[in-house]
């Protein structure tokens, strides 16, 4: 027993907690730290979960309201904040119950607190209850994950200014709100608080909603939010929000140099998130961060320090939790003395708005940028048989492909369930899949994932849903 | 346009240096006609053709290295058109097929059929070194008609109990087994009047060109992994430090994450890798067998394959004018297989002297008859006779060892090798089927062997299966010697020069004519005790040469 490796994970979010129990099963000693009231991290806590149990109750209402193209009239819903508040918490809730359960069944030692390392070999926890410990460990991993990125010229103290933190909690509905920020997170809470009756409006620095992702991607989605939303300001920014008696007024600035002074309920600052190392006393270890504030590791997640490891947000982008999952187990099993490395092919991103958009591997605009040889074939989802049957044409899976070996390098999609759909063109990635393989595979009809095979075989030259004249 | 292709040379050889070249450009190929010489780690071969027309094209110059399944050349068919399936069906029994099968192949005794419309049903080939079976049950009697695929016997073999289909159709005329026979594949079981049993050799065929299809591929898959070897060495210095192998190349080829996890599992770069598959797909296997490679070539670097450390060579220059040249691939093959021999077998050599003086007058006695039998006998000739009938007295000595399955392998047949020194090295060929053979007949294989294997003609069937080897010197000199037994045989007879030698019999000393003989062999197999009884005897039958003869 006393060959144990005696492991501490800082941070209890799915990196942290995955990386305690997986070590706990290798028979690992170990500590979990979090200073939260639930394990789970941000993403149980306030992200994922519960903004995917609000988003859910947003397409029922979104669906409630275009089945009257159907002949189904409901009639205005009765939204019931407590009740919705009440829904989200108990998701939360019982996840974070069956995380407890885990940790008592593996004899993880679980420490509410805060952990700051005072050396290579130990920390000191100011704990949740007031009282101080110190622990020694073999091996330690930092899995605290990120902090919600703010702007300190344009923070304003008034429950009307929301972060995703307290978006979530959902104060009221508000009547407006203007998003700062046309990423992922801005778009799901402003497509939460759309469904639920306030006018949202999206204010974004750059030419587009969702920088970085393909432009065919984020078309259908800018379409139907441009419908649903009261308005999207592109190439725009905040300059100013200024508490006023009504609401917040914020001074938007367009590219030109126009600016507008606009009143709203509540305003949404979600500008991204951050790593945040202060007070984690790294400056004890020789764990060593780089300009930009991330934990810098190796494929092995070893820092600088032999005997501190870093995973999830803290140790760099993509900050996705289903990243921080897989690098705990990478982390772990290189403790235990296995050879093994972060080298995925593909790391999956889903934005669950609605349409949802989803792509894994190479992107068109990287294969662009880097100057990478490669061919598109798309699917347009107006002829899925599937997406008709939805009422739902607005959606498109495209492949994007090595011309040379046929080799799959990336999978975009858009379209209601994308997110579900994306793990094939993982798989396919990871796998080394070429186009023919996906083409050949029988895809279930009629489903949405035919889209994904169809797409092989326009690549092909002969899907059966696209007509093609022949090139004389 | 029908091609020549490198057919299989048999056991892992998969390449061949070519030494003459029989035909040329314009020539009419003919079926079974020599068109290459071809030097191969064993033996120096002809390779006859498998296709018939006018050669177009000829691919391939002496001194080329070729390699199984590659194009040789390329003929113009002119009237063979209309038999095309006939032509398959010999495209295929290559040299392989010759040299795997004792006898003949069931395979192609099935074809075999009476004009008279009657055929026979031959105990097909059951598996895997499958020989013989026992006959639970005889399915049908005489007068019976049986369709192909019928059963007809219920056999119970070591792995298994099977029916047998026929692969005949007609009515029975004779059956030739009975319950609780032992039946051995390639016996014939029934005859058959057949109705119409054309479509046979059909079937056959498509068997036959399966198998020539996998011929041609598995050699371009040895190819693209021969390739990447010179790309091992960097990769194995690094191979021994922990986790420094790069994650995959975005473009690298295909290889699944399990793939991936297994490469750096054993240490090695998954981007040198070569894969097997579509694009170089990258398999668990392709990993593993480059990592075998990488030990094997570890061991080498180390020394022998049994890991002893190889001495570095001096810089013989240093002391007077040298000349290196390669090797043969006989003289190299030679030295592998003799070098895991001695290292692997515990030898043990025993001596003994024979008294010939009688046996030379018999031998003389018989030259003319000999000569009429158009043939000469040797010494050699004899001990062909008596080694055959001292391994059935002494069956471990026609046994092999199966280490990694702790079992010995009795051999139920007698072939035995002889070595000859030709110009080109050593060479054993082998006497099939000693048992039952004349003195003769014995001494005109062997000579037509010898003569085969110093002209270069040998083929690779006359070179393997013995069971024993005798190596007789005697014709160059010397007393004794300690043979190497030429595994995965037990035992080997060095014969050295007979010379007169006083021999105290009868109170005084007669010149006597005695044959030193030494006898090498396996001791993990054989005791002591047993080589000198071995000896003994074949000493005994030596001296008294009219015991077996009679």
């Amino acid at each position: 027993m006393e060959n144990k490796i005696n492991l501490v994970v800082i941070g209890g979010g799915p990196g942290g907690y995955a990386a305690a129990f997986i070590a706990a099963d290798m028979g690992m000693s170990v500590t979990l730290i979090d200073a939260d009231k639930n394990l789970g991290g941000v993403c149980l806590n306030r992200g994922c979960i519960p903004s995917k149990a609000l988003l859910h109750i947003a397409k029922l209402i979104n669906e409630a309201k275009e089945a009257s193209h159907w002949g189904i009239e409901f009639g205005e819903p009765k939204i019931n904040i407590e009740k919705i508040r009440a829904f989200k918490n108990k998701v939360i809730n019982k996840q974070a119950a069956g995380l407890s359960t885990l940790v008592k069944q593996r004899k993880v030692n679980y420490i509410s607190g805060r952990a700051s390392f005072i050396s290579s070999t130990s920390l000191r926890i100011d704990k949740n209850d007031g009282t101080i410990e110190n622990v020694t460990f073999d091996k330690a991993i930092i899995a605290i994950g990120s902090v919600i990125t703010s702007i300190p010229s344009l923070e304003v103290n008034s429950k009307r200014m929301l972060n995703s933190t307290s978006a979530l909690e959902l104060p009221e509905i508000p009547k407006s709100l203007l998003v700062v920020g046309g990423g992922y997170i801005g778009l799901e809470l402003g497509s939460v608080y759309s469904a639920l009756g306030t006018k949202v409006s999206v204010v974004e620095m750059t030419a587009g909603l969702l920088p970085g992702a393909d432009r065919d991607m984020v078309m259908h989605l800018s379409k139907r939010l441009t419908a649903s939303f009261d308005k999207i300001m592109l190439n725009s920014k905040v300059t100013s929000i200024k508490e006023s008696t009504n609401g917040l007024t914020v001074t938007v600035e367009a590219k030109d140099g126009k600016t507008d002074e606009i009143e709203y309920d509540y305003v949404l600052m979600s500008i991204g998130r951050r790593p945040e190392t202060k007070g984690l006393g790294l400056e004890n270890t020789k764990v060593e961060v780089n300009q930009r504030g991330w934990i810098v590791v190796n494929q092995q997640l070893e820092t600088k320090d032999p005997n501190i490891y870093a995973i999830g947000d803290i140790a760099g982008e993509p900050m996705l939790a289903h990243k921080a999952s897989h690098e705990a187990r990478v982390a772990v099993e290189h403790i235990a003395g296995h050879k093994v490395a972060f080298e995925p092919k593909a790391i999956p991103a889903v934005v669950f708005t609605d349409p949802e958009i989803a792509w894994a591997g190479l992107t068109e605009t990287q294969a662009r940028e880097k100057g990478i040889k490669h061919e598109v074939a798309k699917f347009p989802w107006i002829v899925s048989g599937r997406a008709t049957t939805l009422d739902r044409s607005d959606g498109v899976t495209k492949l994007i492909v090595d011309p040379d070996t046929q080799q799959i390098l990336g999978v975009g999609i858009c379209g209601p369930g994308a997110g579900e759909l994306i793990a094939e063109g993982v798989l396919a990635i990871e796998m080394g899949a070429n186009v023919t393989d996906v083409a050949l595979t029988i895809h279930p009809h009629p489903t949405l994932s035919e889209t994904v095979m169809e797409a092989a075989e326009v690549f092909l030259g002969q899907s059966p849903h696209i007509y093609r004249p022949k090139k004389s | 346009m029908k091609e020549f292709i490198l057919p299989e040379l048999g056991e892992n050889i998969e390449s061949a240096s070519v030494l003459n070249i029989l035909v040329k450009q314009g020539d009419y190929l003919k079926q079974e006609q020599p068109v290459l010489e071809i030097e191969t780690d064993k033996a120096t071969i002809e390779v006859p053709s498998n296709v018939e027309g006018l050669i177009k094209d000829l691919f391939i110059k002496e001194g080329d290295k070729v390699k199984v399944g590659q194009v040789v050349l390329r003929v113009e068919e002119s009237l063979s058109a209309e038999k095309p399936t006939q032509v398959e069906t010999k495209v295929v029994p290559t040299v392989e097929t010759k040299t795997e099968t004792k006898d003949e192949t069931p395979s192609s005794t099935m074809q075999k059929q009476s004009t008279g419309g009657i055929v026979e049903f031959i105990i097909p080939d059951l598996g895997e070194n499958i020989q013989s079976a026992d006959i639970l049950k005889v399915l049908v009697k005489v007068g019976d008609v049986i369709q192909k695929e019928d059963g007809v016997l219920e056999i119970e073999t070591d792995k298994a109990t099977i029916e047998v289909p026929s692969t005949v159709s007609g009515k029975i005329l004779e059956v030739f087994i009975k319950e609780g026979d032992k039946a051995k594949v390639g016996q014939v079981a029934l005859r058959v009047e057949s109705v119409l049993s054309s479509e046979v050799p059909a079937q056959q065929n498509d068997i036959q060109e399966e198998e020539k299809v996998e011929t041609t591929q598995t050699p371009t898959v040895k190819t693209t992994a021969k390739v990447e070897e010179a790309k091992i060495n960097p990769v194995l210095q690094r191979a021994g430090l922990i986790d420094t192998q790069p994650a995959i190349l975005p473009h690298a080829a295909p290889a699944a994450p399990s793939v991936r996890r297994l490469a750096r599992e054993l240490g090695v770069d998954i981007n040198g890798i070569p894969g097997s598959g579509i694009n170089g797909r990258i398999s668990l296997d392709d990993v593993k067998a480059y990592v075998k490679r990488l030990n094997e070539n570890r061991s080498t670097f180390s020394g022998s394959s049994i890991g002893i450390k190889t001495e570095s060579l001096p810089d013989f220059s240093k002391f007077g004018n040298i000349e290196r040249k390669p090797m043969s691939n006989i003289r190299s093959k030679t030295a592998d297989h003799l070098s895991y021999a001695w290292a692997t077998i515990p030898h043990v050599t025993q001596f003994d002297k024979a008294d010939i003086t009688d046996l030379e007058k018999v031998r003389k006695g018989l030259t003319s008859s000999a000569e009429k039998e158009g043939t000469k006998l040797t010494v050699t000739s004899f001990l062909l006779r008596i080694i055959s009938e001292a391994l059935t007295e002494f069956p471990q000595f026609n046994s092999s060892i199966d280490m990694e399955r702790k079992e010995i392998i009795y051999k139920n047949y007698i072939n035995i090798g002889v070595a000859v020194d030709t110009e080109n090295g050593l060479i054993v060929p082998v006497v099939k089927n000693v048992i039952g053979k004349s003195i003769f007949q014995l001494s005109k294989d062997m000579n037509e062997l010898a003569d085969k294997a110093r002209r270069r003609k040998i083929g690779l069937e006359d070179l393997h299966g013995g069971c024993f080897t005798i190596s007789n010197l005697g014709g160059i000199g010397g007393t004794y010697f300690t043979p190497i037994v030429n595994s995965p045989e037990v035992a080997i007879l060095g014969v050295s020069r007979g010379s007169f030698e006083p021999v105290y019999k009868d109170g005084e000393f007669v010149p006597r004519l005695m044959l030193p003989l030494s006898l090498s062999y396996d001791h993990r197999i054989i005791d002591g005790a047993d080589a000198i009884r071995f000896l003994r005897w074949v000493v005994e039958a030596l001296e008294n040469p009219y015991r077996f003869l009679l």
